[in-house]
């Protein structure tokens, strides 16, 4: 089961410190949060070299709208929803640069199809970058949009009211938002699988 | 916690596999620890944020400010030219031009005047 990553890290009185201007109380604010926020970043935008440029984008983006912040209690939603924003814009240049470079989806598709063949999921090393090359590629494979939003739900572990919150939707149309992205990679890791068969049996 | 209620809900051919995917996914993908540069580089950040920001609201500042003084003059020179000009006429503006129009219409009652014929002999 993913874990439920969201959970106060600080108090709230840290957190008005931080919005009145106080550089030390946003010091220790980023140091709480860092390493989660990090984590995520990584696992959306699937980019090792990139994760702490983004990461320092989110909590530059937090410093700048924290007085835009209504209430202490509402902060996480807030982050992730940095979070979130940064982690699809980056993906969207990113997408951008890739597409000047090379408009050959077939490459990315041979990768998962390798990555898919590898067979049973094992944790050495080899094992675990096959994961990360199927799942980056996967997810590679569908909208920034749904990338994000997948990420934060099946890897992240957030509940569709978390996600509510985050995304300023109500829980039934997260639901449905979520239901038709599952159905759009679900089609994808299908295709993936046959592929992998095929190689597989090619071998 | 919710994480898998909706997708089981829709069983899908593959579906699990996909969700197991994803969980080892989180697994081999820990939360970094940040590099010694990380605070350095996000304040030198937020401090060239501010300076620019601050350029920009000093340059809007000198704007408006810029834009006051010309209206201000822009109004004086108006009220010294409209004391100068004497006082406004006490009829409307479509009052006097009925009264032009009138004026151009007896234009054509006048007399003629009949200039004499120079005898030419």
């Amino acid at each position: 089961m993913p874990v439920c990553v969201v959970g106060m890290l600080v108090d709230f009185e840290l957190i008005q410190r931080a919005q009145k201007g106080d550089a030390a109380a946003f010091n220790e604010l980023v140091l709480a949060y860092r390493k989660r926020i990090l984590g995520t970043i990584g696992r959306l935008i699937g980019h090792p070299e990139d994760v702490e440029d983004v990461g320092q984008e989110v909590f530059l983006r937090l410093y700048f709208s924290l007085d835009q912040l209504r209430t202490a209690e509402v902060f996480e939603p807030w982050l992730y929803r940095l979070t979130a924003n940064a982690a699809y814009d980056y993906l969207r240049k990113r997408r951008r640069r890739m597409e000047t470079r090379m408009s050959d989806l077939s490459e990315q598709q041979v990768v998962l199809a390798d990555a898919m063949a590898g067979g049973k999921i094992d944790r050495d090393d080899g094992e675990r970058k096959r994961i990360r090359d199927a799942v980056g590629s996967l997810l590679g494979a569908v909208s920034e949009d749904d990338r994000v939003l997948l990420t934060l739900k099946e890897v992240e572990g957030l509940s569709l009211r978390e996600l509510g919150k985050i995304y300023h939707v109500k829980e039934n149309a997260m639901k449905v938002r979520l239901f038709r992205a599952r159905q759009r990679v679900l089609k994808a890791f299908r295709a993936s699988e046959r592929q992998a068969a095929r190689v597989g049996s090619s071998h | 916690m919710q994480s898998n209620d909706f997708q089981n809900d829709q069983p899908n051919e593959g579906s699990e596999r996909l969700s197991a995917l994803f969980q080892a996914y989180r697994d081999v993908c820990p939360d970094p620890e940040a590099s010694p540069n990380f605070m350095p580089q996000l304040w030198q950040k937020i401090e060239a944020r501010e300076r620019v920001s601050s350029v920009f609201g000093r340059l809007a500042r000198n704007l408006v400010t810029a834009a006051l003084a010309v209206s201000t003059l822009m109004a004086i020179a108006v009220s010294i030219e409209h004391s100068r000009s004497g006082p406004l006429p006490s009829e409307t503006y479509v009052e006097i031009l009925a009264e032009d129009h009138a004026r151009r219409e007896l234009g054509y009652f006048e007399p003629v005047r009949i200039e004499p014929v120079a005898d030419q002999r």
